[in-house]
């Protein structure tokens, strides 16, 4: 029971942690903060990867409950995956924050940082764990509050204020159409704990599986960052501080994703269409959306929330396929498209994580977080430019990091509708791969124009000019969360088989055998694989080198079927070994070719001007305005000032002009939310007139009501 | 709609047989002064006729410096005895040795003799760069023609570049103006080496009309070192392409005593 | 023209003397006034419809003399005869401050900027002088060239830009930055700075910056004879050369009362006219390959290279170098070779004419050039705009009708006009002009008259006189003043280039940055005849 020894050794440290952070003297809490926090993330990860790996689930009782039932843990291995998300990426953000930390040492408590911070890990990895409806539903307010409190902890700022209440607000909101999901759930199955409802919802009405869908669709969709309640996303993060930043992103967006696969996929199983059809939708729009907005935007961290939103959406998006192909039958391609959902999922943790440490440290050293005042950092803070751009290549799904794997996947998951027999959700599915091709295409414009605008070219400000390289405390768990990035998309032949061993106990067949066959030895016996397309690869000459090259290093479809058996054929790992190789031949070429010329540095062509200054050069505003000029019915940003000033009839001095950017979710969702509770409220007011004989005959009115209401109850 | 390919197509093939034959056209070039032996006292009122004293007398002869010549006419009309004048456009030669010319940005190992042709693999790829130093607009607009159907420097492997990163040739023209100085000076350190330099026109040379003085140099050859001269005010678009043919080590110099060929 | 038979009113305001003078075959006015009063008298005289030409500042022994030139587009009772009028500002040289003009004239603004940068001149009311001349981050202040005291032949070794130095920017705008072009810039240009202001696809403001081709023509001249002056006067725009040569000869011949051949009159209309067509021919084909219609552009190029070969076969030098000169010509053409250039270039305008009909046809040209790079006919008039451009925007004024030289007061000819002063306007109106210059160069060799081509007796100074013609890109003006000795020593010129130059970024602000190329080609202006 190793699972069950971390996880309380796990508690243990955060218990820990939150006392010794009380007692400890303020210039110490964020290295206190940083062993202590590593240590229990360590925990965390150990007992994540055994649940994942060892396929030994474990379960606990706790404590009774006063209405009956016990509370109950758990660790399948669904959970071990998340639990492990959760350790990887609190590991790195725990060591940056010993550095990060001390912007805040005069002006905060950090004392109160440590605590929320250890309550704020506990809570997450006690929704992870929970196994009946009153658990989750504690632990899951526990965890809105901390990260609530830990988003809003500069909050001596009125728009932080601001922000973090629309982020408590809809988080409530959406924790309220959850518990009610839950709550159905458990009113239809009689019991509350997790086990029950999974058996008893099979047996459900389908008006009741589709309200219990909306209702934790949408609820869990909030802390997901979903269309069309995100609208606290992209004020939450650039409030926060960095290392928050991280794990609101990295860690506690997944958690709406696990609140939906948890009981979309694990207690209930999906065979409505309409449900997968929704769910894609959602993830299509929220997708677009996202890298729309995160392209206009010179914020760093707005632009990574925005990058978020688009990034759960094509986890959704890779979701609602999955549901779509378990219902109509396809058992094989629904777990790709699960994989592809939850292998990006992984992939996002990490490489967002990245960024926004990355940008943490930037507004550390640089002083700004907007594009526009950064740039040429590339010569001062050479490391943090390199894993800035790791990150960047991964979310821009460049060959060979992570997120080439995880897109690809998905969009060939998409592709695979052409085998469904309904035209209409081959057409739905058609426009969604449409969806998120657009999006891939605006997410590298997106991270080109972050990493150019912010490393290359001249420093735009002088604070960016000034800037010193960050230090190793907070350099090294970039390095690390770089290093993990490059690795999970070079080996997706060993990343594919564990997150579908992941899915295998939510009932779901293995996509391992579909996805990544080794087939290069023909002697092995090939589990369910036809001898013709183990015969076609080998005509391909693919056993050549059989000996040398190691295993498993294709990810391949096949359909099994006699003719055209392979589908698609893509190798990250054997890609990043031929791309070494042609890289040192090239450098081998050059070398001799050119080993007696010198080189000569000169400074870069500009015209010929007697000297190039910063506000000569490109703005990531100029850079991203041909998108905002395209998609401009959408952005409709607000004109604030358009004027002229002259002297002299025809000597201008000044010309201003200003647009503020309006969100689309809020101009159709919040606005109209707020006015419709503006009118409500208002109605109600009118109750509110102050006159004592007025109240009193109100009380007298309610109990009249449930005198007679008791008689008939 | 027009139907510009036709249009085309009819036009017919315009471009000129140089360098493999000699272009004869009326009207492609201004032509040159020729030097002669001195016939008595008149022919010395010629010498003095000259705004920019490229005539000289060299013992019994009139000799020319072309590198001055502005192509004022005073040594052929209004003059008693006139010059005779001859037509003809290779007046390419490369430059004289550097005395003291200003060596920007040059290594030690890019030294090397004016004119020197820049290698057989620039001989049907080379690129230039064009900057102007001031110039009247006329060789500029003589370089322009170069382009066009009559001369297209394209079918000898030649090329306008935008910047001077890609270049092997920098041509420039016009008097080298003070304030032009650091633009070209910037762009000769832009060019990686194997580079040269073709100063095209009397002004480029030798400051024309207008130079020396506070304002423009004596020739661009004070400002970067300058590999190949073409003279001429302006230089037709024919003596041009002879200067690039020089540098790519396609044509022969003008070869001092003939004169202008 | 008599000076008794003037009938030009004074203003009542004016209270110092007015000198009335011949000026060629006219008469100029020159009203000596106050300081205070320029305002006032400017304003009076473009009410009646005088246009302002520029501003000439002479440093003479002892007082500095800024001479505002006029001259009336209609004729009224008011302005009679006079076909030229001069206010004229005197200072002692010790005062250095001057009332700008700025309010009145607007055209003035460069003007002024220039004379503050080359004399030192103080013109108060201007609210931006400096950096304009000699670049402030190349040159330190109080350089004063054009001073009698500096010697133009001795190079500055001492300098001290302003290490400060950032160029203005006057958009302010989250993410706006200011892209450089040039001087350098790509293909094969003229040196000139532009800073187009944006935040990405739009110019927001446009601001050039010139004189990186600056030789100081109107300093070196100084000291010179009259004929190496009249080297520089066609050598300093070659693509004018004749007009400008022209202008310059015309002023010697003012000053020298010097009588010109009718055949040499004719002569000069008719080169005048080949090199306008062959300027307009060479600006269509810039027009085509701003504009990237290839074919198009070729067949300009053709039709250019025809036109140079012919003028270098008919003059011996394809850019007409070295024809005009103070008397007439310097040579003479045979009757034969003339009829042939002028069919050839009657042929040559046939092929533009069906050049033109295909580029009408062609909608993706057209759409590059209409309704972008526009000039109202209030910002034309406000900056008194001359040329091709003036008229596309509906200012028609031309100095071949309004003070004719050469024999253009005997041929018949229209002056083409356009109202839009889009780039499609100026379009039509270059290829409407060409049309007319091949008409007169036909009625010119039609009346061509025998005789010789230069004048016998060429009298030389000492006097002043202004000297203008119609060049290619509008109203040229040449300002001469001859010392005793008969050397040159002030000469300034007015280019049309400089005065329209001064309103091109009316017509670059508001339109993408892949229009700009176009924009400048469709103006078509010259930036060495601004640079002098």
């Amino acid at each position: 029971m190793t699972e069950a020894t971390a996880v309380a050794v796990f508690f243990v440290l955060c218990g820990l942690g939150a006392l010794l952070g009380l007692v400890t003297k303020q210039e110490r809490n964020p290295v206190l903060l940083a062993l202590i926090g590593a240590a229990a993330a360590l925990a965390a990860c150990v007992a994540g990867a055994h649940a994942l790996f060892a396929a030994q689930p474990f379960a606990a009782h706790l404590w009774p409950l006063p209405t009956g039932g016990t509370l109950r843990i758990g660790l399948d291995r669904l959970s071990g995956l998340f639990l492990l998300i959760v350790g990887a990426v609190f590991l790195p953000t725990s060591v940056f924050s010993a550095g990060y930390l001390r912007r805040y040492l005069s002006h905060y408590s950090l004392r109160s940082f440590t605590v929320l911070y250890f309550g704020l890990f506990a809570s997450i990895t006690a929704v992870i764990i929970a196994r009946d409806v009153f658990s989750f539903l504690l632990t899951w307010e526990l965890m809105s509050i901390t990260s609530y409190l830990l988003v809003n902890f500069e909050y001596e700022r009125e728009q932080n204020v601001r922000a973090g209440y629309l982020m408590l607000a809809m988080g409530e909101g959406g924790t309220l159409a959850a518990a009610l999901a839950l709550l159905l759930l458990a009113s239809a199955a009689g019991a509350l704990d997790f086990s029950a409802l999974k058996a008893a919802g099979g047996s459900l009405s389908p008006e009741m599986r589709w309200s219990v869908f909306l209702l934790s669709f949408f609820g869990f969709g909030v802390k997901a960052g979903l269309v069309p309640f995100n609208s606290w996303l992209p004020r939450a993060h650039p409030v926060a501080p960095a290392n928050i930043s991280a794990l609101l992103s990295g860690v506690i967006l997944n958690l709406g994703i696990y609140g939906i696969v948890r009981v979309n996929l694990d207690l209930l199983r999906p065979d409505l269409m309409g449900t997968g059809v929704v769910t894609l939708i959602v993830g299509t729009i929220s997708a677009f959306v996202g890298i729309l907005y995160a392209t206009t935007e010179n914020d760093t961290k707005g632009m990574l929330a925005h990058s978020s939103i688009e990034n759960m959406g094509i986890v959704t998006a890779g979701l609602g396929a999955g549901f779509i192909f378990t219902a109509a039958g396809r058992p094989a391609l629904a777990a790709i498209a699960l994989v592809a959902a939850l292998y990006h999922m992984t992939n996002h943790s990490i490489y967002k994580a990245l960024l926004f440490l990355g940008a943490g440290t930037v507004d550390y050293r640089a002083g700004t977080r907007d594009l526009d005042r950064l740039g040429g950092l590339i010569h001062r803070m050479p490391w943090t430019a390199l894993f800035f751009l790791i990150g960047s290549l991964s979310i821009a799904a460049i060959y060979p990091f992570s997120g080439f794997a995880s897109e690809w996947l998905t969009l060939q998951a998409l592709l695979r509708s052409a085998e469904l027999s309904s035209t209409g959700i081959k057409i739905v599915f058609a426009l969604c791969g449409v969806g998120l091709a657009l999006t891939a295409a605006l997410a590298v414009t997106c991270f080109v124009k972050a990493f150019a605008m912010g490393f290359l070219g001249l420093a735009r400000s002088e604070q960016a000019g000034e800037a010193a390289e960050a230090p190793a405390s907070m350099l090294a768990p970039m390095g690390a969360l770089a290093v993990t990035s490059f690795i999970l998309g070079v080996v997706p032949t060993f990343v594919i088989p564990t997150l579908s061993g992941a899915l295998a106990p939510l009932g779901n067949p293995q996509a391992t055998a579909a996805l990544v066959p080794p087939f290069f030895a023909q002697e092995t016996d090939h589990a369910g694989l036809p001898a013709d397309f183990a015969a076609e690869f080998h005509d391909l000459g693919a056993q050549v080198g059989e000996r040398i090259i190691p295993g498993r290093g294709l990810v391949v479809l096949h359909r099994g079927g006699a003719a055209n058996p392979v589908v698609f054929a893509m190798s990250t790992s054997y890609g990043v070994v031929v791309l070494v190789l042609l890289l040192l031949i090239t450098w081998l070429v050059l070398a001799r070719v050119s080993h007696r010329r010198r080189i000569r540095r000169e400074v870069p062509w500009a015209g010929g001007v007697r000297q190039l200054f910063p506000e000569m050069t490109y703005t990531a505003t100029g850079f991203s305005n041909p998108v905002r000029v395209v998609f401009d019915a959408i952005l409709r940003p607000r004109t604030v000032e358009d004027t002229e000033e002259t002297v002299s009839a025809h000597f201008r001095v000044a010309i201003k002009r200003s647009e503020e950017p309006t969100h689309l979710v809020d101009r159709f969702v919040l606005e109209g939310l707020t006015r419709t509770l503006n009118v409500v409220a208002a109605w109600f007011a009118r109750m509110h007139h102050g006159r004592v004989n007025a109240y009193v005959a109100y009380v007298l009115v309610t109990l009249l009501v449930f005198l007679v209401a008791s008689a008939f109850v | 709609m027009a139907n510009w390919v036709f249009s085309g197509l009819r036009m017919g093939v315009k471009t000129t047989r140089y360098p493999r034959r000699a272009d004869e056209t009326p009207g492609v070039t201004p032509g040159l002064p020729l030097g002669r032996s001195l016939t008595g006292g008149e022919g010395r009122e010629v010498v003095a006729r000259c705004p920019t004293g490229a005539l000289m007398t060299d013992g019994d002869n009139i000799t020319i410096d072309y590198r001055r010549c502005v192509h004022c006419f005073r040594c052929a009309r209004g003059a008693s005895d006139p010059l005779p004048w001859q037509g003809g456009y290779q007046w390419a030669r490369a430059a004289a040795p550097p005395a003291q010319r200003r060596q920007v940005g040059v290594a030690a190992e890019e030294e090397r003799t004016p004119g020197q042709p820049l290698g057989t693999a620039f001989a049907r790829s080379l690129h230039v760069r064009v900057v102007d130093a001031g110039d009247c607009g006329a060789c500029l607009r003589e370089v322009k023609q170069l382009s066009n159907p009559y001369y297209n420097l394209h079918r000898l492997g030649f090329f306008i570049t935008p910047t001077p990163r890609q270049a092997d040739v920098l041509l420039v023209v016009g008097p080298g103006t003070d304030q032009m100085r650091t633009a070209l000076e910037k762009a000769y350190a832009a060019m990686p080496t194997p580079r040269r330099v073709l100063a095209v026109g009397a002004c480029a040379l030798s400051g024309g009309v207008f130079g020396p003085s506070f304002m423009c140099s004596d020739g661009i050859g004070s400002i970067i070192p300058v590999d190949a001269e073409v003279p001429g005010n302006p230089p037709p678009p024919l003596a041009i392409l002879h200067g690039l043919l020089l540098l790519a080590g396609r044509a022969g110099e003008r070869r001092e005593e003939e004169g202008p060929t | 023209m008599q000076a008794s038979a003037i009938t030009f009113r004074v203003p009542e305001q004016l209270s110092g003397r007015v000198d009335v003078l011949p000026e060629g075959d006219r008469s100029r006015c020159e009203l000596h006034c106050e300081a205070g009063q320029l305002q006032e008298l400017s304003r009076w005289l473009r009410r009646r419809g005088f246009v302002f030409v520029g501003l000439i500042v002479e440093q003479e022994a002892e007082r500095w003399l800024l001479r505002y030139v006029f001259y009336p587009t209609q004729r009224t009772p008011e302005s009679g005869d006079s076909s030229w009028v001069h206010l004229l500002i005197s200072q002692p040289l010790a005062q250095t401050r001057f009332a700008s003009a700025i309010e009145t004239i607007p055209g003035i603004d460069w003007h002024e900027r220039e004379a503050e940068d080359l004399f030192g001149l103080v013109f108060e009311g201007h609210p931006k002088l400096g950096d304009f001349v000699l670049h402030d981050d190349a040159w330190q202040e109080g350089v004063a060239p054009m001073r009698k005291e500096f010697d133009a032949h001795t190079a500055v070794s001492h300098r001290a830009p302003d290490p400060h130095w950032r160029p203005k920017r006057i958009v302010h705008a989250a993410g706006a930055f200011a892209m450089p072009i040039g001087p350098v810039y790509t293909g094969v240009a003229e040196s000139a700075h532009f800073l187009l202001e944006t935040v990405g696809e739009d110019v927001i403001r446009a601001l050039p910056r010139f004189y990186y081709k600056h030789r100081a023509v109107e300093k070196i001249a100084e000291g010179r004879w009259p004929e190496d002056v009249l080297l520089l006067a066609e050598r300093f725009n070659g693509i004018s050369a004749f007009a400008h040569g022209l202008a310059f000869a015309q002023a010697l011949e003012a000053i020298g009362e010097t009588e010109v051949p009718p055949r040499a009159r004719t002569l000069r209309t008719l080169l005048a006219e080949l090199e306008r067509l062959r300027h307009h021919v060479g600006l269509i084909h810039d027009i085509c390959e701003s504009t990237a219609l290839t074919v198009a552009a070729s067949q300009a190029a053709i039709l250019e290279e025809e036109l140079l070969r012919l003028c270098g076969a008919l003059t011996g030098h394809r850019y007409l170098f070295g024809l005009a000169t103070c008397g007439g010509l310097t040579r003479d053409f045979r009757d034969a070779d003339l009829s042939s250039a002028v069919a050839r270039s009657g042929e040559i305008l046939r092929r533009l004419t069906e050049l033109e009909i295909k580029l009408i046809k062609t909608s993706s040209f057209l759409d590059r050039l209409e309704e972008v790079g526009i000039i109202t006919a209030k910002e034309a008039q406000a900056y008194g705009l001359v040329g091709p451009i003036a008229r596309a925007s509906g200012v028609a004024r031309d100095l071949r009708r309004v003070q004719p030289y050469a024999t253009y007061a005997q041929h018949t000819f229209e002056v083409p006009q356009e109202s839009e002063g889009d780039g499609y306007a100026r379009l039509r109106v270059l290829l409407a002009e060409a049309r007319e210059s091949t008409r007169i160069i036909s009625q010119a060799l039609s009346v061509l008259p025998g005789g010789p081509v230069r004048a016998e007796s060429i009298a030389c100074g000492p006097g002043a006189a202004l000297g203008w013609t119609e060049a290619p890109l509008g109203a040229a003006f040449h300002w001469v003043r001859l010392n005793e000795e008969g050397r040159v020593s002030r000469y300034r010129i007015i280019p049309p280039s400089f005065v329209n130059w001064h309103a091109f970024y009316l017509a670059a602000e508001a339109f993408a940055f892949q229009d700009f190329p176009i924009i400048l080609a469709s103006f078509g202006l010259s930036v060495t005849e601004n640079d002098r």
